[in-house]
């Protein structure tokens, strides 16, 4: 059987090979250091195609659709990032594919690939039997395996579609790592004002946690970063202790937290489905509940 | 020349339950538009005021999405008609399976050169119909995209890449996905929702568009166990007692 993985970040390849029982190889759209990143993975090959200065590698998806179809690989790992699925959408609809997101595991036995993954939020888990080829798509998250001989690299010539960026403005965000920390304090739509935040911050500093978010907070009104948000589209995280405060709990966000060792809820509505997912569910007013709790802890 | 939006009408999982051998009951759980794809259409009715083009909906699934109230919560979106496919057959379709309906639907309705679609759909959230849309067409796919603009070498897309916003110009069709905070799309008031009844809406037959995908076997379906909870309720309404007994208990646990 054999394994391509598909994205337009070499560093991801390391970690998405180890992902793989068997021979792989790696497809990258991307710049020469990216193709270098990439062979240091456990690969027996790296497929480079090189973007035109000023092209996004989205651009390149029916070129790199064109090299995975000539290998006609079983399977495909794709990364979870918005160039990824580009690629994947391509290289799934050239090789004829099923395309399973978020597969959690995978094997190939006699030419049928046993897949599987949650579906619907994760209110359901289903296994399929695909007697094709199968793209999955998986985020780069783990550490990577030592790195091996560097791994040969074969470019292919590729014309790209017309897309060209023409302005790029880097905003002027924070990116936060939620996954390494132990204690994450989530915030939601429970929270009435912006300035409020240092209430949560307090408790953070108590708790000597980092503070997440359900989505709204992030997109929407934009008080704290995208890379603090949690769940199905946001983080993925799973540490000793979560505290929901002012979160109803809808699956989308829960996805995300389900991996915690404790999980704290403080809400005003006792019908909140966050309590049902609870250790220990507060029935409460934040603003009250949130000092007395950094107070308890100063004690 | 038209610009076309990909629209689900799904229903929120978090209304859902699935039965101990992975059957999810949806009776309880009532469809809408998909939450995100509103945002889609009104940024197609911008890029549709811009360009003065013709701006259509196009739906695939169940017999539902074909229903007066699913057409009509489309239509009062700014859409000027909607195309729909709709068949007992799609509701069990998977993306690979929607993509390829939908662009076949695309190849047949004729003169469209944009695609917009939503971030991701609400009972599925795969995010790949779009990009499975673009290799179907041969077409470019841009995610997180917030405005598109006509401009002198075809058209400027907006999007956010990362943590950097960029401009992208693309000459020739393309599919947007639309990111979920590219605008607060205006809710439809009384005039939009009767004007949406008079709106063109065209049927068209699942066997009259080639529309292949891939066969796979479901072998097996389950409700997934959940981490056991402790299921402790602390009365909030003397806060100092209860933040007492929270810290207390996770102490006890070895958490803090
Ligand atoms: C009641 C119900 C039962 C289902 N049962 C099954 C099942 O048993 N097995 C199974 O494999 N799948 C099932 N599905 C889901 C399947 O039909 C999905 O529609 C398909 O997988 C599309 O992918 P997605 O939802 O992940 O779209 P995403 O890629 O997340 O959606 C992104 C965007 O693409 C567009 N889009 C997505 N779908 C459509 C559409 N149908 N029409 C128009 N635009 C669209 C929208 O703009 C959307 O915002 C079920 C869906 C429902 C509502
Ligand atoms: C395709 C898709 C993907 C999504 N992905 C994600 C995701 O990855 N992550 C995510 O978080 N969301 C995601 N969402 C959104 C998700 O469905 C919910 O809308 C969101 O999680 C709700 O956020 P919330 O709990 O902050 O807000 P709400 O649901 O509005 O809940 C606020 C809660 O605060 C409580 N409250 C109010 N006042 C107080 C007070 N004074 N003290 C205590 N409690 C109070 C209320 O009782 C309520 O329960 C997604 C949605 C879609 C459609």
């Amino acid at each position: 059987m054999s394994t391509w993985i598909v994205t337009a970040n070499g560093s991801a390849v390391p970690v998405l090979a180890a992902l793989a029982a068997d021979s792989v190889s790696a497809l990258v759209v991307g710049s020469a250091q990216a193709a270098q990143a990439a062979a240091e993975g456990p690969v027996a090959e790296v497929v480079w195609i090189e973007p035109e200065p000023n092209t996004p590698p989205e651009a390149y998806a029916p070129a790199a659709a064109k090299a995975a179809a000539s290998a006609a690989p079983e399977v495909v790992i794709a990364e979870n990032t918005p160039e990824g699925r580009a690629l994947a959408g391509a290289v799934a609809v050239a090789l004829g594919a099923a395309v399973v997101p978020g597969a959690s595991a995978w094997h190939t036995d006699d030419g049928v690939t046993r897949v599987e993954y949650a579906r619907h939020g994760g209110i359901v888990e289903e296994v399929l039997d695909v007697a094709g080829p199968v793209v999955v798509l998986r985020d780069a998250v783990g550490d990577p395996p030592a790195p091996t001989a560097a791994a040969p690299i074969r470019k292919v010539p590729a014309q790209g579609l017309a897309a060209t960026v023409v302005d790029e403005a880097q905003a002027p965000t924070e990116s936060v790592d939620l996954t390494a920390a132990k204690t994450v304090i989530g915030v939601g739509r429970g929270l009435k004002a912006e300035a409020d935040l240092a209430l949560i911050e307090e408790l953070a500093k108590a708790l000597r946690g980092e503070i997440g978010c359900t989505r709204p907070l992030a997109e929407g009104v934009t008080w704290l970063s995208k890379s603090r948000y949690i769940g199905m589209s946001g983080a993925t995280i799973a540490p000793t202790l979560y505290l929901a405060i002012g979160i109803s709990g809808q699956l989308q966000h829960m996805a995300g937290v389900r991996g915690a060792k404790r999980i704290v809820a403080v809400n005003t509505d006792d019908a909140a489905p966050v309590f049902a997912e609870a250790d220990y569910g507060i029935v409460g007013d934040l603003y009250a509940i949130v000092p007395a709790i950094a107070a308890a802890l100063g004690t | 020349m038209r610009i076309a939006v990909c629209y689900k009408w799904a229903s929120n999982p978090q209304d859902a339950t699935a039965t101990p051998s992975g059957q999810v009951q949806w009776d309880r759980a009532k469809p809408a538009l998909s939450e995100f794809d509103p945002v889609a259409s009104a940024v197609g009715r911008l890029a549709a005021n811009a360009a003065d083009a013709e701006l259509i909906g196009l739906s695939a699934g169940g017999t539902e999405t074909a229903t007066p109230m699913a057409l009509k919560a489309a239509l009062s979106r700014g859409l000027d008609a909607v195309w729909v496919v709709s068949d007992v057959e799609l509701a069990h379709a998977r993306p690979e399976r929607t993509a390829a309906v939908l662009a076949a639907l695309i190849r047949s309705i004729g003169d469209i050169d944009l695609v917009l679609t939503g971030d991701a759909s609400i009972d599925e959230g795969s995010r790949m119909v779009p990009n499975l849309i673009a290799g179907h067409l041969g077409w470019p796919v841009l995610a997180g995209v917030t405005a598109v603009e006509p401009d002198a070498g075809g058209r400027a897309v907006r999007r956010a890449h990362g943590e950097a916003t960029q401009t992208v110009r693309v000459s020739g069709p393309a599919v947007l996905s639309v990111a979920s905070d590219a605008l607060v799309p205006p809710v439809p008031g009384m005039k939009d929702i009767l004007r949406a009844g008079k709106k063109p809406t065209h049927h068209v037959a699942l066997q009259d568009l080639e529309a292949d995908a891939p066969g796979v076997e479901v072998a097996e379906r389950r409700r997934p166990a959940r981490p056991a909870r402790k299921g402790v309720r602390i009365d909030g309404a003397d806060a100092t007692a209860a933040a007492a007994e929270l810290v207390a208990a996770l102490r006890g646990d070895g958490v803090l």
